[in-house]
């Protein structure tokens, strides 16, 4: 492991109130993941339509992106196409300029915390609002989202209290979580109102209307992209389905993945610009389509992580997420889906901890709406860091005496009947509690005294 | 190149001769595996989840639309709110009866009641289904802190997949909204609070159809 990836991780390990936050939502998530899954007998098939959705999607992208692109001008949507996030970030910096705007709001989107928007929005000083209550928090505290769909859910109701109270123009009582609630409410409802631009994600752009599909269970997203002139849209390209029925059936898998729910509270497809008649809606609707890295991954044998709905269940699920949470990933996307992830958009050099960090449990593939081999893929990275000599030189050298002893039975044997007086010699009470080599094993748990005898020799024993 | 010129070149071509026909067949499949959520009556179906324990919204069922005023005159009674209200641009609603209350055609930021029509809405899920246009303001559907909404019982479609066959019909208005009960937030600790954003509470009058009694549910329908 790398020293800042330790470093993040042991920071998070040692962190005294991160665990039970953390166990507190995604407790809760796969609680009611469980029973939504329970209720329902056709999830199985489900999932491989849903795959088998997102795969025609892929395997059919240059035209899907046209239909859509075609759709979407005619509803009288601006298309921009981006290849990387500086150009997407570009693309959304210039569009705020020219409407000459000072304020936008967003509504949560995790492809804009992919590219950086929320920072080059700030660097273009632009004062940036965010609405979803938990990135409000997570932007009054200068932190970054810690999980796809509970970005705050690192933080108390403490934290969360005494941060209202400082920086809320009208914090009132503070005593509960909904009175904090409520005093989000007052403290961004003239906000929504006043934004020049409104930003959102997409979680479905739909070809056969030009849709933009958002879910929401606060209603922000569209408090965000109905008053202001300009609504600008950021999306992967991998967000396409053929129509709105196709959306329906990965909704159905989404939102029962992601909280347990049916539907989330509120699902809008957004087509167009205001209509001439319509008292509210903006003005301008531009739509900006974001590469960054997805065209490399249908050549990296990557295509399968394409599928991916952003639902949050492998993250919930993870059991190394769960003891060490969403920052110390290091990326926008942690977890499973991150280990996955985060090398495309950071580079394997940067992220290979991520693959290390995890061990292949395979639950997380088992709760995937749509059915991504995650421990495949995560195995794919570990071997392509092997590859290309990123493997630390102590993994390196113990998996090449491994590889020697394995393919030399006489060797093997002469090692193990070496090894075993030496390690029962460190655990004369059955357990060993420090032993050469293994500091990092016996640091945090004691290790067992092994058999007496090898396994071959018990064997050759009894065949006497 | 364009980065649109790029983006195009590093896909591959399409796997699929007729991409239409595939989509379709994909479709095929849905009803088989689709999660049993509505029963031989969506009326009842819709109901149920509509003012069941996740969804918990309120309603009450009126015979007429000329009821629909009295019945918001006592919801506002009940609630202890002040006889005002936004009250959505629609000649449906407008030519009602609204005396006693001032009922505005737009909407303050801080509105505490509004009353829409629901376009229609879907059993599977008790979702409400808004469509903008010149006599739905998106915004009456997220401001107030009360969202009152009527609904034609004759109007509940059993299925998503139902007002997705619908909306393929008609142009897309701006804005379609799915609303499946009222704001809420579980992004502290997760607990549950209502009223994050938009609506905190969520009251339906939905009219007509068999008001005698709502039509018992097979076990297996919840
Ligand atoms: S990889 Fe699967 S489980 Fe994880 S976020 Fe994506 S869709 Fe959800």
């Amino acid at each position: 492991m790398t020293a800042a990836f330790t470093a993040r991780a042991s920071a998070a390990l040692t962190d005294p109130t991160l665990k039970t936050a953390i166990e507190r939502t995604t407790g809760n998530a796969r609680a009611k993941r469980a029973a939504a899954v329970a209720a329902w007998p056709g999830f199985e098939a489900a999932r491989d339509l849903g795959r088998d959705i997102k795969d025609h999607v892929t395997q059919n992208l240059a035209f899907y992106l046209a239909t859509f692109e075609r759709n979407a001008i005619a509803s009288g949507a601006h298309v921009h196409w981006a290849r990387t996030a500086d150009e997407a970030c570009e693309i959304v910096v210039r569009l705020c300029r020219e409407a000459g705007a000072h304020s936008v709001t967003r509504a949560k989107s995790m492809l804009g915390e992919e590219i950086g928007l929320p920072h080059a929005l700030e660097a273009a000083g632009i004062t940036r609002v965010e609405t979803d209550l938990a990135e409000h928090i997570v932007q009054l505290a200068g932190d970054r989202p810690s999980h796809i769909v509970w970005p705050a859910l690192h933080k108390t109701r403490e934290q969360v209290r005494e941060m209202f109270a400082r920086l809320h123009h009208e914090p009132g009582g503070l005593d509960t979580v909904e009175a904090m609630v409520a005093s989000a409410r007052r403290e961004l409802r003239q906000k929504f109102m006043q934004a020049d631009v409104g930003i959102s994600g997409a979680n479905f752009l739909i070809a056969d209307t030009g849709a933009v599909c958002t879910v929401t269970n606060e209603g922000n997203a569209e408090l965000t992209t109905t008053p202001p002139r300009l609504h600008i849209v950021t999306a992967g390209i991998e967000k396409l389905v053929p129509s709105t029925a196709h959306a329906m059936s990965l909704l159905r898998l989404l939102v029962r993945s992601a909280t347990g729910a049916e539907l989330t509270q509120y699902t809008t497809f957004h087509c167009g610009p205001k209509r001439a008649n319509d008292p509210d809606g903006p003005s301008e609707f531009h739509i900006v389509l974001v590469d960054n890295g997805r065209t490399r991954m249908l050549t990296q044998g990557l295509e399968d992580m394409l599928r991916c709905l952003r639902c949050g269940a492998c993250l919930n699920h993870c059991v190394v997420y769960r003891q060490i949470g969403g920052h110390a990933y290091g990326g926008t996307y942690p977890g499973p889906m991150g280990a996955v992830l985060t090398p495309v958009l950071d580079g394997l050099k940067t992220a290979q901890d991520l693959p290390r960090a995890c061990t292949l449990n395979g639950l997380c593939a088992e709760v995937c709406p749509v059915k991504i081999p995650l421990p495949t893929l995560i195995k794919g990275w570990r071997d392509k860091s092997w590859r290309l000599g990123l493997e630390p030189r102590a993994a390196t050298l113990a998996l090449r005496l491994w590889r020697l002893a394995a393919q030399h039975p006489p060797l093997y044997r002469l090692g193990t009947r070496l090894a075993l007086p030496l390690l029962r010699r460190f655990a004369r009470t059955g357990w060993a509690r420090t032993l050469p080599l293994a500091g990092g094993w016996t640091a945090a748990r004691d290790f067992p005294a092994p058999a007496r005898k090898t396994f071959l020799d018990q064997l050759k024993e009894r065949r006497k | 190149m364009t980065a649109r010129d790029e983006i195009f070149a590093a896909l591959p071509r399409a796997a699929s001769a007729n991409p239409h026909a595939d989509a379709a067949a994909l479709l095929a499949r849905v009803p088989a595996l689709r999660p049993a959520r509505v029963g031989p009556d969506p009326v009842a179906s819709f109901l149920a989840r509509l003012t069941g324990p996740v969804i918990a919204a309120t309603a009450e069922r009126l015979a007429t639309r000329a009821e629909i005023p009295a019945a918001v005159r006592s919801y506002l009674a009940a609630n202890q709110l002040a006889p005002r209200l936004a009250l959505q641009p629609s000649a449906a609603l407008q030519t009602l009866d609204w005396s006693g209350i001032a009922a505005l055609p737009t909407i303050a930021v801080d509105e505490p009641v509004s009353v829409c029509e629901a376009d229609y809405a879907v059993a599977e899920t008790a979702s409400l289904v808004f469509r903008s246009g010149p006599h739905m303001p998106t915004l009456f559907a997220f401001l107030p802190l009360h969202h009152i909404v009527v609904l034609e019982a004759a109007k509940i479609l059993p299925w998503l997949e139902d007002a997705a066959a619908l909306e393929a019909t008609r142009p897309a208005p701006r804005n379609l909204n799915f609303v499946t009960g009222a704001s809420g937030t579980t992004d502290i600790e997760g607990t549950l609070v209502r009223g994050a954003h938009g609506p905190a509470h969520l009251h339906v009058l939905l009219i007509g159809g068999q008001i005698a009694a709502l039509a018992p549910q097979p076990a297996n329908v919840p």
